[in-house]
C-alpha cells in the first residue's frame, strides 16, 4: 500500500513531536524507521495507524488517495502487546472472526501460522501463561492472519531472544515477499534494518532527517546527523 | 457460647423445617439483592466504562463523588428513595412505599456507585490499550464495546461481587423504605435485627448462618464464572 505524509504535524502540550513535510512510504516495500529516543517514530507509526490524531496536515493511504485509515487492511504490533484474555488459537482468530472468514479457511490459516511461528503446541494456551517472547509471536501472527496490506510495527524485538528474533524477521520477510504486504518497523538495530529492510527513514526531532534505499542511507548518508547517529550506533556494538 | 452452638442447631432446623415464613424471608432476601445488583450492573458498567474511557471537564469532581457515594450509609440512601416515593412526594402517585420494588430501588442507589467506581478504575488501566487493540484488528465501535467488556469481565464481575455483597448484607435502607412487613417486605437483613431487638438470639445465629451460607454460594457462582 502507498502512503503519503503531507505536511503532518503532531504537537503535545505545545511541543511539536512530529513535523514531516513529505514521505512517499512505497507499496509493496519493507521500511526501517531508526532514529534516537524521543525522535517521534512512535507518534508516526501510530499516526499512520489511525490511533493519533494529527494536528494537521495529510496522511493518504493506498492508490486512491484518501485520509481514513483503511482500518479492515491494516493493523500495528505494538512494543509490548495486548494478547485477549483467552487462548492463543482465539487471540488469532479474533480479527479473522471480524471479517466474517469461514471455520474451514479459518482453521488452516492459523493452523499455517502456528507451524511458522513454531506455536503449534501452544495453541490452546492461555495468552497470560506465554514468555515474552512468545506473547510477541502470538500477536505477530493474529496481525498476520488476515494478510493486511500494511503491517506497522513498533519494536517487535526488543528485549527478544535471538531464536526468536530469527523467526519474526522470517515471518516479516514471507508478508513481504509472498503476500505482498507494505511493512514498516521501528527498530534501533541498524543490523537488523541492513538484513531486514529495503528502506530507511532515518528519525531526528521529529523530522525524517534522510530516507532511501537502506544500504545507500547506512553506506552513504548524506546527512550529519544520519552519519552521527550510524557511528554512535557502531560505537556502542 | 452456648447461644452460638443454639443458634447452628436452630438453622439446620430452620432449613429442615421448610417453615413457609422462613423460606418466604429467604427468598425475598434473594429477589431483592439479585434484582438490585441485576439492575444497578446495567446501569453501571456503561457509565464506570465511558468514565474510564473519555476525558472531560469536571470529571476529577464528579469522580471524587462516585467514591463518597461508594461508601454512601444505607439510611441515607433509604431517607433518600423514602423522601422521593413517601405519599407526599414526587413518586408518591405509584404507590410504591413498603413494597419489595422500593427496598430494590434503595439497594440500587448504594451499589450502583461501587458498580461505577470499581469499573471505572479496570477500564482507566486497560480501556485505551483495548480500544487501540480493536481498531488495529478491524474491529468497529459496537465490537471495540463488546471486547472492552469481554476483556473487562474479571474486574466487571469482581464490582458485581462487591456490589451483591453490599445489597445482600444491607439492613438500614430496606428497613427505612420497606418496613420489615411480616410477609411483604421482611428480609434476613432486617429480620435479624428484629429478632435481636426481641432477645431471640439463637433464632437470630441462625438466619444469619443461612444468610452467609446464602452469601457464600452466590459469590461462588460469581467466582467461577470469574474464573473462566
Amino acid at each position: 500500500m502507498n502512503i503519503y505524509l503531507e505536511n503532518v504535524i503532531k504537537e503535545y502540550e505545545g511541543k511539536r513531536i512530529v513535523h514531516i513535510d513529505e514521505l512517499h512510504i512505497k507499496n509493496g516495500a519493507l521500511y526501517g524507521f531508526v532514529g534516537p529516543n524521543g525522535a517521534g517514530k512512535s507518534t508516526l507509526i501510530k499516526m499512520i495507524a489511525g490511533l493519533e490524531p494529527l494536528n494537521s496536515g495529510n496522511i493518504y493511504y493506498g492508490h486512491k488517495p484518501k485520509s481514513n485509515p483503511p482500518f479492515e487492511i491494516m493493523t500495528l504490533v505494538f512494543q509490548k502487546p495486548y494478547l485477549l484474555r483467552t487462548t492463543v488459537e482465539k487471540n488469532i482468530l479474533y480479527p479473522l472472526r471480524l471479517r466474517g472468514w469461514t471455520e474451514k479457511a479459518m482453521e488452516e490459516r492459523v493452523t499455517e501460522l502456528l507451524k511458522d511461528m513454531g506455536l503449534s503446541e501452544f495453541r490452546n494456551q492461555k495468552s497470560w501463561k506465554l514468555s515474552g517472547g512468545e506473547t510477541q509471536k502470538v500477536a505477530l501472527a493474529r496481525a498476520m492472519s488476515f494478510r493486511p496490506k500494511l503491517l506497522l510495527l513498533d519494536e517487535p524485538t526488543a528485549n527478544i531472544d535471538p531464536s526468536t528474533i530469527a523467526i519474526i524477521e522470517k515471518m516479516l520477510r514471507k508478508a513481504n515477499q509472498e503476500e505482498k504486504t507494505t511493512v514498516i518497523i521501528i527498530t534501533h538495530n541498524l543490523q537488523q534494518a541492513k538484513r531486514l529492510c529495503s528502506d530507511l527513514v532515518f528519525m531526528h526531532r521529529g523530522n525524517a532527517v534522510e530516507h532511501g534505499d537502506v544500504e545507500k542511507v547506512l553506506n552513504h548518508p548524506t546527512h550529519s546527523l544520519t552519519q552521527r547517529f550510524i557511528e554512535g550506533e557502531l560505537i556502542v556494538d | 457460647m452456648g447461644e452460638i452452638i443454639l443458634g447452628i442447631e436452630e438453622a439446620f432446623l430452620l432449613l429442615i423445617s421448610f417453615n413457609k415464613e422462613i423460606y418466604g424471608i429467604i427468598l425475598l432476601s434473594l429477589y431483592v439483592s439479585l434484582a438490585s445488583t441485576f439492575f444497578s450492573t446495567i446501569i453501571a458498567v456503561p457509565i464506570g466504562t465511558a468514565l474510564g474511557m473519555r476525558n472531560f471537564k469536571g470529571k476529577g469532581i464528579l469522580i471524587r463523588l462516585i467514591y463518597t457515594f461508594m461508601s454512601l450509609p444505607p439510611v441515607i440512601a433509604g431517607l433518600f428513595v423514602f423522601l422521593v416515593i413517601m405519599r407526599k412526594g414526587p413518586l408518591g402517585h405509584l404507590r410504591l412505599s413498603f413494597t419489595p420494588t422500593a427496598m430494590i430501588l434503595a439497594q440500587i442507589c448504594i451499589v450502583v456507585p461501587i458498580i461505577v467506581g470499581l469499573t471505572y478504575n479496570g477500564v482507566k488501566e486497560k480501556g485505551n490499550t483495548i480500544r487501540d487493540l480493536g481498531k488495529t484488528l478491524g474491529a468497529n465501535n459496537r465490537q471495540t464495546l463488546f471486547l472492552l467488556i469481554y476483556e473487562m469481565r474479571i474486574i466487571i464481575l469482581a464490582a458485581v461481587i462487591a456490589g451483591f455483597g453490599r445489597a445482600v448484607s444491607e439492613v438500614g435502607a430496606v428497613m427505612i423504605v420497606g418496613g420489615n412487613i411480616k410477609g411483604h417486605t421482611r428480609v434476613m437483613t432486617t429480620y435479624i435485627a428484629m429478632l435481636q431487638n426481641m432477645g431471640d438470639y439463637s433464632k437470630a445465629i441462625a438466619v444469619g448462618i443461612v444468610l452467609l451460607a446464602l452469601s457464600f454460594l452466590i459469590n461462588g457462582i460469581l467466582f467461577n464464572l470469574q474464573q473462566r
